[in-house]
């Protein structure tokens, strides 16, 4: 299941659930009734218990830093020996990557 | 030059140019901007190359702050840190009103590493530094889990940085390859960022030392990298562990981590009862455990040839029914350690009571926990008797109240 880490549903939790996921640094908008990631510091943590909630394997969008368009790591040829699943929310998408494409934004 | 290494040739100067770890950029620029933060310092904390020490720079450059750095190559006593670091956050320096620099800012890198006689009392002279700053302190470490960390922990805003994705260290190699010049195969770009484990640094290290002016980098040129092994964390560590499928796996696996041998002990021993739901494949696997934990007995502090089999056993453990893995949560730290931490205070009270004691009727500190006290608890319950003793023992209001509410030992 992909999330979109600016705002997301979740089904109702408990009481109890809901004071964990906020501790683990989630932020819930009463007007938009939409969860968003606030801090990164448990992230690991975080997955699991929202996989736990949702009972489904979770991951969270990624923001391609030269083309500007979200897309998930499902989509990534390096998905499986990439260090870090959930952090940052920002890459470079598989389409921005290719060898002959030219950079068009300097990133260093 | 030619000879210049390119990590420090290509290293950003400017925040946005430091490739990754957005959020993490973003927490720590809104801190520095903040004149009013909750939080007087900040620790930086994740694995080796990633932008941490970076980003300081980075930060210095474009907010204008002039840097006093204090490393792991000097000395940091108590001492040493109130020399440099006291003057550089307590006074305004004169240039500040003449030249562009809006004044100081203390980064002291790899705080993790203060250690041993040398550094004495360095955490404490710190703790005491943020209290009365009236500078950023910005601190780095690539591991904050230590003990030693916890009292700094409590005063900073804690900022964790990831490795750094594969996709960024090629864009980033591409970069320097087109700048230096450097005809390449993307394929050999693609093997030096997935060998170097979201290593930047060692990433362009790896670059700098494969390529040759004039000759294109090739798959092949990069057969000579060696992997690289990683540090992994409790956290990691237990999941990885739980979710075993041999026990080859499972013993690489310990043999990569870095939490120590008795906590990893205890902090299995918490969370078999949540892996296994089966009795028979609980048993077999604290059975595993109990005997790796008899080896650690027998390691003491110089037989550490018996590690091996300490491993071994908890490989044995973590491969009992790898099939039944279903994902669980887990307890972290363990519950001894949380325990310990919660009591302290009671604990610190009891002894200073005992210290009391022990001192008034002349018999050691243990004899006064074991024998005298379950007794005292009920003398002190006598209210006509009590003020008597409570003088002769000069114990103070706060402790009779501790020891009349005292449950168990």
């Amino acid at each position: 299941m992909l999330l979109n880490k600016k705002g997301f549903k979740l089904p109702r939790v408990e009481k109890e659930k809901f004071i964990t996921l906020i501790r683990l640094g989630l932020e819930y908008d009463n007007q938009k009734m939409l969860f968003s990631v606030k801090n990164y510091n448990n992230i690991n943590q975080l997955r699991d218990t929202l996989q736990d909630i949702l009972k489904s394997e979770i991951s969270f969008t990624q923001t391609c830093n030269i083309c500007n368009i979200d897309f998930g790591c499902s989509t990534c040829k390096y998905a499986k020996a990439c260090p870090t699943k959930d952090l940052p929310f920002s890459c470079v998408c598989n389409q921005c990557l290719r060898p002959k494409k030219q950079i068009q934004q300097q990133l260093f | 030059m030619k000879n210049d290494l390119w990590v420090e040739k290509y290293r950003p100067t400017s925040i946005k140019d430091i490739i990754g770890n957005e959020e993490a950029k973003t927490v720590f620029t809104e801190w520095l901007e903040n004149k009013r933060p909750t939080k007087k310092a900040v620790l930086l904390y994740g694995p080796p190359g990633v932008g941490k020490t970076t980003l300081v720079n980075a930060a210095a450059n474009e907010y204008k702050f002039r840097i006093i750095e204090m490393n792991a190559s000097d000395t940091r006593s108590e001492k040493a840190v109130n020399r440099i670091a006291n003057p550089a956050t307590s006074f305004t320096g004169l240039d500040k009103f003449s030249s562009e620099i809006k004044g100081n800012m203390l980064f002291m890198d790899e705080v993790d590493g203060i250690a041993g006689n040398e550094d004495r009392g360095g955490v404490n002279a710190i703790i005491k530094i943020i209290e009365n700053t009236r500078t950023p302190i910005i601190m780095a470490a690539n591991d904050c889990e230590l003990e030693k960390l916890r009292p700094l922990k409590k005063l900073c805003l804690l900022i964790r940085f990831q490795q750094t994705r594969i996709p960024l260290i090629i864009m980033a190699l591409k970069k320097i390859c087109e700048q230096e010049h450097i005809t390449y195969e993307f394929a050999a770009l693609e093997k030096i960022a997935t060998n170097s484990q979201g290593d930047v640094r060692s990433a362009i290290n790896d670059l700098q030392g494969l390529s040759e002016e004039g000759k294109t980098l090739t798959e092949q040129d990069t057969l000579a990298l060696g992997s690289r092994s990683k540090d992994i964390s409790m956290y990691d560590t237990l999941k990885s562990y739980f979710a075993t499928k041999n026990i080859a796996e499972a013993v690489s696996l310990l043999n990569f981590s870095n939490v120590e041998y008795d906590d990893l002990l205890m902090a299995i021993g918490d969370n078999i009862p949540r892996r296994h739901s089966n009795p028979v494949d609980l048993a077999e696997a604290y059975n595993y455990l109990s005997q790796a934990d008899v080896f650690r007995g027998k390691i003491g502090t110089e037989n550490w040839h018996l590690l091996k089999y300490v491993y071994n056993n908890l490989a044995q453990a973590a491969a009992v029914n790898p099939e039944s893995y279903k994902p669980f949560e887990f307890i972290s730290p363990p519950i001894r350690v949380i325990t310990l931490f919660w009591t302290k205070s009671k604990r610190t009270m009891l002894n200073s009571i005992c210290t009391k004691i022990s001192a008034q009727c002349h018999i050691s500190k243990y004899e006064t926990k074991m024998i005298y006290i379950p007794y005292l608890r009920l003398m002190l319950q006598q209210k006509k008797k009590a003020n008597t003793l409570i003088k002769w023992l000069k114990l103070t209001s706060e402790e009779v109240t501790f020891l009349t509410s005292l449950k168990m030992f």
